[in-house]
């Protein structure tokens, strides 16, 4: 499938085309007052895939999810979680929903265990089903030593492992993220982004926020990237790299007729672009990994010493700001 | 309903393993209640230490002794008889409250043409009331006197040929009306405890407005406000939650007060289905002062100041820190715009008498009437509270 950028009159097509999706989301719109939070905002999201909205803070992010999980009224547009349409009082499709906010939300006063337990009655599990269930996410957030002592105790990391387990253990068919990894330890965010990779893996559909590049990159299988209230584009981070025809790029430090070696590079397959500057060579690639031995075989060729080889591949920094005009952190 | 109670048994929970909590809601109310007892006791039960000094060495000497030892006044009075340096060093010192001072002289200026000397009355400045009593018994002596000395100068005059002491026996025989009178308005004496443990229980079951809103506030603040609202569960249905632990919360502090100052402290609250009608009424206007605090406030720090404010005011005006029947007429009236002031007015209508439910109706509608009218209030802007 080919990356699009998003007309806001319809909702993207479901990724595989075949499974019914889990979230789908048409035309959102939101305003507080005269501003427009969300503007007419459609995607979808199908079992077994984790779809990211990627945006700077204010974008528009926190806005949609919490419209698709029913916390906010929205002016505009429809929202169904796994077939049954979402407001605040759709107790069906809440049930489908398993939502992990950005705040811990958990309560520091009761045990781990209480909380979890607490949660798991809200969705009507009872006796021994909400008791696994409650040791099992306890183990898969590696929370299980100290499931009887007050989350007050907890540390940060451990308090954001327990708010995402509140929001899994009724396993639900869509779990919605809201930047589940701010403010965490570089630990406890390598094991929550490994958690959530592997939830998209077992066919639970996830709806993840972040403002970090590097996350969408690690864990979305799909990405929208929203900016001031609009989704502006939505692919895999491949497909949103060639919509905005971002190249990769190799710089080479080299020493010779450097000349000579763009002249020659430029008659290399697959070689869009070489220019040199002072000690340096550019080339310009769409795919500059498989491209690379080739490049250096033609300097060995050209009698150009290299003396140093960086490889630059575009990433979604810089789909954001081709789209955007703005940085993704700005 | 029954999530509405998981979310209050959770938030029982925590408040149980709030200290501050207990402290306000069973503690406190408990241990305030019995020192306001302590220190109003003397308000209830008042009996004035007076002296006496016979410095004429008379009848009349003797009569004034009799009138103070009188059992009209035994409940009110003890009464000994010094010379006049024992009674003042006695009322200087507190060992005697006031005394009553019979100058010498005062037989025979009584029975003469002449003016006759008044009675001295001395009151330490610590008793004023027993001042005012000692002052009372002294005009009312030196009254009933004028009145047997003229009956017995008309009855001269109009030609009457007894002897003038036998008029003067008769005339003292009608005597003058008692002014002195220690009894209650009801069926039982309201003392000092009856009144103080509702009315500190009250005052700190009102503090409950503030831990509901702020319990509120704070599941709001941390997010997991939006985790209930996520669960498949109504926007209304989490609200009811948080009312029933109120309720629960109150009704449990009440119950406390009611039953341990009954046992304990000998609080007489009257019949129990009206006690309990009427602490179910005033625990649930808490829970609309509650809602209205939460739909109100547009902070935390708003939330403390407008409970704040609410439970200070109402239980001021109502009358829960001081006798409402000894305050002002205007004071008396204001207590009425309150559920604390009604509450209070029907905790006492119970302790005095023996009556049942029908006490207290004018009392619960009043309440009730409070509660709606608050509630409506919550009620039109509640719609916000959980979903935005």
């Amino acid at each position: 499938m080919d990356a699009t950028t998003v007309s806001p009159l319809a909702p993207s097509p479901s990724p595989d085309g075949a499974a019914a999706p889990v979230l789908r989301c048409e035309h959102l719109t939101k305003r507080f007052g005269d501003r427009v939070a969300v503007d007419d905002v459609g995607f979808v999201v199908g079992p077994g895939e984790t779809y990211g909205l990627l945006g700077p803070n204010g974008a528009g992010k926190t806005t949609t999810i919490k419209m698709a999980c029913g916390l906010l009224r929205r002016d505009g547009g429809r929202i169904t979680v796994a077939g049954r349409e979402v407001d605040h009082n759709s107790v069906a499709a809440k049930r489908a929903i398993g939502y992990v906010p950005q705040d811990l939300a958990v309560y520091p006063d009761l045990t781990a265990r209480e909380n979890l337990r607490f949660f798991g009655r809200l969705y009507d599990l009872r006796r021994h089903e909400l008791a696994t269930r409650v040791d099992d996410t306890l183990d898969l957030v590696d929370l299980r030593d100290r499931a009887d002592d007050r989350v007050d105790s907890f540390s940060g990391g451990m308090k954001r492992r327990l708010n995402i387990a509140a929001g899994l253990l009724h396993r639900p068919s869509l779990l919605v993220l809201d930047e589940p990894t701010v403010g965490v330890d570089p630990q406890s965010r390598h094991a929550i982004l490994d958690s959530v990779h592997s939830l998209g893996s077992s066919g639970m559909a996830v709806l993840y926020t972040t403002h970090y590049m590097e996350e969408a990159e690690r864990v979305c299988d799909r990405v929208g990237i929203i900016d001031r209230g609009h989704l502006v584009a939505e692919g895999t981070r491949r497909e949103l790299i060639e919509l905005v025809a971002e190249r990769d790029r190799i710089e080479l430090g080299a020493l010779g007729d450097l000349d000579g070696l763009c002249a020659a590079l430029r008659r290399l397959p697959g070689v869009d672009e070489a220019t040199t500057s002072v000690g340096e060579v550019h080339v310009l690639a769409a795919d500059a990994r498989h491209l690379l031995p080739r490049v250096l075989e033609v300097a060995e060729q050209q009698g150009v010493e290299v003396s140093s080889v960086e490889l630059v591949e575009p990433d979604l920094e810089a789909v954001f700001l081709h789209l955007t005009g703005t940085a993704l952190r700005d | 309903m029954r999530a509405a109670l998981l979310i209050a048994t959770k938030d029982l929970r925590q408040r149980a393993r709030d200290r501050s909590a207990l402290v306000l809601g069973f503690v406190a109310p408990l241990a305030i209640a019995a020192l306001m007892s302590v220190a109003f006791s003397g308000t209830t039960h008042f009996h004035a230490r007076l002296a006496v000094v016979d410095n004429d060495h008379s009848p009349l000497g003797s009569a004034l002794v009799g009138v103070l030892r009188s059992p009209d006044l035994a409940a009110v009075a003890s009464v000994r008889q010094l010379a006049e340096a024992d009674a003042r060093s006695a009322v200087t010192s507190g060992a005697q409250e006031a005394a009553l001072i019979l100058p010498a002289g005062f037989s025979a200026a009584a029975t003469g043409p002449g003016p006759v000397p008044p009675i001295e009355v001395i009151a330490n400045p610590d008793h004023l009331i027993s001042g005012r009593l000692a002052e009372a018994v002294a005009q009312g002596f030196v009254a009933q006197l004028n009145a047997d000395r003229l009956s017995v100068q008309a009855a001269v005059g109009a030609g009457a040929t007894a002897p003038a002491a036998e008029l003067a026996r008769r005339a003292s025989a009608l005597q003058l009306p008692e002014t002195v009178v220690d009894r209650p308005s009801g069926q039982h004496e309201l003392d000092a405890i009856s009144y103080f443990a509702p009315a500190m229980g009250m005052f700190f079951l009102f503090f409950a407005i503030g831990f509901g809103a702020r319990g509120f506030w704070t599941e709001r603040r941390e997010g997991t406000l939006d985790r209930l609202a996520v669960a498949p569960v109504r926007p209304s249905t989490i609200l009811a939650g948080k009312a029933l632990s109120i309720v629960v919360y109150g009704l449990a502090s009440m119950t406390v007060m009611w039953l341990v100052t009954s046992l304990f402290f000998g609080a007489r609250w009257g019949n129990p289905v009206a006690v309990a009608l009427l602490i179910v009424d005033v625990v649930l206007a808490v829970v609309a002062l509650a809602a209205l605090v939460i739909t109100w406030a547009r902070t935390e720090r708003q939330v403390d100041s407008l409970s704040s404010v609410a439970v200070f005011g109402l239980t001021i005006i109502g009358g829960n820190f001081f006798f409402i029947s000894a305050a002002p007429t205007v004071m008396r009236r204001l207590a009425l715009v309150t559920p604390n002031g009604w509450a209070l007015r029907g905790f006492i209508d119970l302790a005095t008498t023996s009556g049942g439910p029908r006490v207290v109706v004018a009392p619960l509608l009043a309440i009730l009437t409070f509660t709606v009218v608050v509630g409506a209030l919550a009620a039109a802007q509640a719609r916000r509270l959980v979903v935005g």
